[in-house]
């Protein structure tokens, strides 16, 4: 790493302080750093299982680190997202939603994978600055977390019976 | 920089501060290696710890920016105030005269030029890289460091003197 380069997880913080009402689920994940961003990474599969509101995602285009993205959500409303995605990083928008993910190998012999979760529905007032939603957007992400740690956990093990 | 360069910084700001977290994604990539050049010679081995920190405070006062135009010389401000605070709090810097950085001939001195930069304080170090990579005078140096421009004048024509004398040892 250089000192250019900036851990994801500490990057999520920086951009949460740009955005006015949001809020950050962080955790860590006891597997290996691989296994965890390859479910948070699964945009068309495992990434609709663990964001409480998405039912179906559809890549529509990658370029690079640019993604761009159809989700629908359980209620059937549609958001065309677009944004980033790069190891350890994703940060996608549409008109209404705000979506970000970071995660990052925790060092030393324990090991594990930090993860953080940010994002909600955007505000779209003039504001000076990037908004969201402020009220259960914590609950959400938290609730967001549990899924994950569940599907990353199922992964390893199986299925809880 | 190139005029470029800053242009795309400033309609990145506009864009972010208009609602649009993408333009923001695009203006932590954009800012992150310009504040590292400045906090990087001002915090030593903090420097990354520096840069995070700058950027935080950059992006969490961002909407108290009132004019974008004046980006750089604001997010510069914040890097140096960021850095200088860091190294100090890190006890890493050993405020020294330069008096007493070695003679020529002195192995210590022959090692490495980063041993002056480090034997500097950090608001020295931060003379130095107002002056010479960022291009102010020492009396915007001086004002944006908060010490009298006499000061900063000295301390930068003392600094000069010990790189010269390291790197001709």
């Amino acid at each position: 790493m250089t000192t250019h380069e900036i851990d994801p997880v500490q990057r999520l913080r920086i951009m949460a302080a740009g955005v006015r009402g949001a809020r950050i689920a962080e955790e860590v994940l006891p597997a290996p750093f691989e296994e965890v961003w390859a479910v948070m990474a699964d945009l068309e599969g495992e990434f609709g299982r663990f964001q409480p509101d998405m039912r179906r995602v559809r890549v529509l285009r990658v370029a690079g680190d640019r993604v761009e993205a159809l989700a629908r959500s359980k209620y059937g409303f549609r958001a065309h997202l677009r944004g980033f995605v790069r190891p350890g990083w994703c940060w996608l928008q549409s008109r209404f939603l705000v979506i970000g993910m970071a995660a990052a190998p925790v060092p030393g012999p324990g090991g594990g994978t930090r993860v953080a979760l940010t994002g909600g529905v955007r505000v779209r007032v003039p504001a000076r600055a990037p908004a969201v939603v402020p009220y259960g957007t914590a609950s959400e992400l938290s609730r967001a977390m549990t899924r994950l740690a569940e599907r990353v956990g199922d992964r390893r093990t199986g299925p809880a019976a | 920089m190139t005029d470029d360069r800053r242009d795309r910084g400033v309609a990145l700001a506009r864009a972010a501060r208009a609602g649009n977290t993408l333009a923001l994604h695009q203006l932590l990539d954009h800012l992150t290696p310009y504040i590292a050049r400045i906090c990087t010679p001002i915090a030593l081995a903090d420097g990354p710890d520096a840069t995070q920190e700058t950027l935080l405070a950059v992006f969490r006062s961002l909407r108290s920016l009132k004019d974008p135009q004046a980006l750089y010389g604001w997010v510069r401000a914040i890097a140096v105030r960021e850095a200088v605070r860091i190294a100090q709090r890190a006890a890493r810097a050993h405020p020294a005269e330069l008096a007493d950085v070695p003679e020529r001939g002195d192995p210590q001195l022959a090692a490495d030029i980063d041993d002056v930069l480090a034997r500097l304080s950090p608001a020295h170090r931060a003379v130095l890289v107002l002056r010479d990579v960022e291009g102010l005078d020492e009396e915007a140096a001086a004002a944006l460091l908060g010490v009298p421009a006499g000061t900063a004048k000295s301390r930068l024509h003392r600094a000069r003197m010990s790189f010269r004398k390291a790197w001709s040892s």
